[in-house]
């Protein structure tokens, strides 16, 4: 200090003592400022280099992520920004706690302010940092009304329930099918696709049962799902007024069923070939037709098809199906005679490389020479069954996803589970439960992440 | 779970350095924004970008839009633009990031695939070598753009029929340009292959068809 005033005064002679002082104060300020601004720019350095990736959240699920910040000269530090997001920040040794389960979507700049022991009073370094929060999928669905005006109108949703009476004091097993409009059509106010028909000659008891899915892509598939339905049920409707040849058949067969070399089982092939192969011909030659007539390419009302025709004999149900394109025909056994569950895949699903890729009715190829169509046909008698499920893609990837899955009788008892047991909208899957129909439609409602064509299933229980 | 992968490449050569790129950036960051509010898009859309200019970058892996962040996109000074090994890393990474449908795995939907570039491929023989590579990779559509005055259109049209073309290289057009591919991207995943090419949305005026 002395050395300093002697320097001064050699300098500028006297000076006072007040000058002194101010030019210390000036001096050590002005040193001591640089010296901080150093700390701070190897701090600040340090800290924007840190790599600190935030995962992004998602609103209405749960949240939680560490992120470590430790940096040693760091005296204090806080985390803002995330004020009514619905989540919270917790500090603790290592860094800070992202957690919670956000309300709000976006992307939030997080701001971690700090500050080193020596900065000056009440000055903060920053960095920011953005979170990004999901929307919750489910809030952005829109559900938007069909134009009034378009062609080929139809309604969003679809039920129906036949109800089989007990004859002769025995319980006679039902019907009951949903068909609803799928949130990404409802989305953009698309038309549902999909369509069903259901009959049960009352006589003779035979049930027939037909579920399509226009492809998303096809302009008029909408109404081609519709003539497939009508058209293949009227056909069997009118094949099987008069069934006693096939029943014969049918009743031969089942001598000889394990014989696959039998006589037998050529004429029901026969038979199956002229009542349920030539159902699904017709419905493509009506589509044909039609489209020939709009002046327009059939694969604009390319659709599906599952059909199936089944009826209950002395010994056991005689079940026939056809079925071209995605989605599920499964003979289900839950009993199966105090042995595991059984399910019987009733063909196999047409899929392709891609997701969406299949094939349709309206595709030539599927008629062009008997083997082709044989090969879409499949018949069985079982002693019982649970129930017979028809069902559109729609609903058979968001549960069954691969061929594999479609195939495994724990999945299909999963699913059979499912359908009874959802905590929303459970099914139940009496006989002569009217209601069942309009349970299923509501048990059509179900989420699953990236599911959402349309829906549609018929149950014969 | 099944995902729309939709790969981007960005030319990331010199001449992108400044505003172009600067607008790319946003654009790209509308795209995810708006994908973002979109449910069908938020649940099923993957993205992945692969930058090009003398080096090949996938800089951002094919990943889920929920768990996306656009990583930082990068310009050198000056350079080629290495179209034909973008093209070769592009092919290398749909081998190995998308899903077919076997009999245990759903398959994913069939990818879409945009490319930007303000030139021409530098390595044009590695690019012609490519392109038949490319066709044989299964893609809903492949969409070309070229941006500004010095992008040349011949190239590209061997690659694929769907080429555009941006007048001038400023922030609107390049806007109007992510919010037309954003569209396509929304579209995708719901098409099915019943028809045999998949129908453009309609430019917005300032994206120049080339036919």
């Amino acid at each position: 200090m002395e050395k300093i005033l002697e320097i001064i005064k050699q300098l500028s002679g006297d000076v006072s003592q007040e000058t002194i002082n101010k030019f210390l104060g000036d001096t050590v300020t002005k040193i001591w400022k640089e010296y901080i601004m150093d700390i701070e720019t190897v701090i600040k350095n340090k800290v924007d280099s840190l790599k600190i990736t935030i995962p992004n959240a998602s609103v209405n699920k749960e949240y939680k992520t560490e992120v470590p910040f430790q940096i040693d000269d760091i005296s204090e530090y806080c985390v803002e920004g995330l004020e009514d997001t619905g989540l919270t920040i917790d500090k603790n040794e290592n860094g800070f706690i992202i957690s919670g389960t956000p309300t709000k979507s976006g992307t939030f700049p997080l701001v971690i302010k700090y500050r080193h022991e020596v900065s000056l009073l009440g000055k903060n370094l920053e960095r920011k940092i953005d979170l990004i929060i999901n929307p919750d999928p489910r809030s952005l669905w829109k559900d938007l009304p069909v134009a009034p005006d378009i062609e080929y109108p139809k309604e969003n949703t679809q039920v129906q329930y036949i109800k089989v009476p007990s004859k002769d004091g025995t319980s006679r097993k039902d019907i009951a099918a949903a068909s609803k409009r799928g949130r990404s059509h409802a989305n953009e106010g698309k038309p549902r696709d999909d369509d069903f028909k259901l009959y049960h000659n009352d006589e003779n008891d035979w049930y027939v049962i037909a579920v399509a899915d226009g492809a998303g892509s096809a302009k008029y598939s909408r109404e081609g799902s519709r003539i497939a339905c009508e058209i293949a049920v009227n056909h069997c409707i009118n094949e099987l007024k008069n069934s006693e040849n096939f029943e014969e058949n049918i009743a031969q067969y089942n001598l000889f069923k394990d014989d696959s070399e039998a006589e037998a089982r050529k004429y029901v092939g026969d038979d199956i070939y002229k009542i349920v192969g030539n159902a699904a011909f017709l419905a493509h030659k009506e589509i044909d037709k039609v489209a020939d007539e709009k002046g327009v390419p059939s694969k604009l009302y390319a659709t599906t098809l599952l059909l199936a025709i089944a009826k209950k004999f002395e010994f056991g149900w005689f079940v026939a199906t056809f079925w071209v394109g995605d989605g599920a025909i499964c003979l289900y056994s839950e009993d199966n005679n105090g042995e595991q569950p059984q399910s019987i895949l009733m063909g196999v699903p047409d899929e392709g490389e891609f997701s969406g890729q299949t094939r349709f009715l309206t595709m030539p190829d599927i008629f062009k020479d008997s083997t082709s169509l044989y090969k879409r046909l499949r018949f069985k008698i079982v002693n019982d069954f649970t129930a017979l499920f028809l069902m559109t893609d729609g609903v058979s990837d968001p549960w069954f996803e691969t061929d594999s899955n479609l195939n495994n009788p724990e999945k299909w008892k999963a699913f059979y589970k499912e359908i009874q047991d959802n905590k929303e909208h459970p099914v139940l899957l009496e006989d002569d439960n009217e209601e069942t129909a309009q349970q299923l439609l509501y048990w059509l409602d179900f989420w699953s992440p990236g599911n959402h064509d349309d829906r549609t299933i018929a149950i014969l229980y | 779970m099944r995902r729309l992968p939709v790969y981007i490449l960005i030319d990331t050569s010199g001449s992108m350095k400044g505003e172009p790129i600067e607008a790319v950036k946003v654009g790209l960051a509308d795209m995810m924004a708006t994908l973002r509010q979109d449910p069908y898009a938020l649940e099923t859309v993957s993205i992945s970008i692969i930058t090009y200019d003398k080096d090949v970058k996938q800089i951002l892996p094919l990943t889920d839009l929920a768990d996306l962040q656009l990583p930082e996109i990068t310009t050198p000074d000056s350079g080629p633009t290495h179209l034909g090994a973008g093209l070769k890393m592009l092919c290398e990474k749909y081998d190995h990031e998308v899903n077919h449908g076997t009999i245990n795995q759903k398959g994913d939907w069939m990818p879409l695939l945009f490319i930007l570039t303000d030139g021409k491929p530098s390595d044009i023989q590695e690019y012609n070598n490519i392109i038949p590579i490319v066709k044989n990779h299964n893609f809903t559509s492949i969409v070309a753009c070229a941006a500004g005055p010095k992008a040349q259109i011949e190239p590209l049209k061997k690659l694929t029929d769907n080429v555009v073309s941006l007048d001038t290289m400023d922030g609107n057009s390049f806007r109007k340009f992510f919010s037309w591919v954003t569209m396509q991207v929304q579209a995708g995943g719901k098409s099915v292959g019943t028809t045999d090419s998949v129908e453009l949305p309609a430019p917005p005026a300032e994206i120049n068809i080339v036919i």
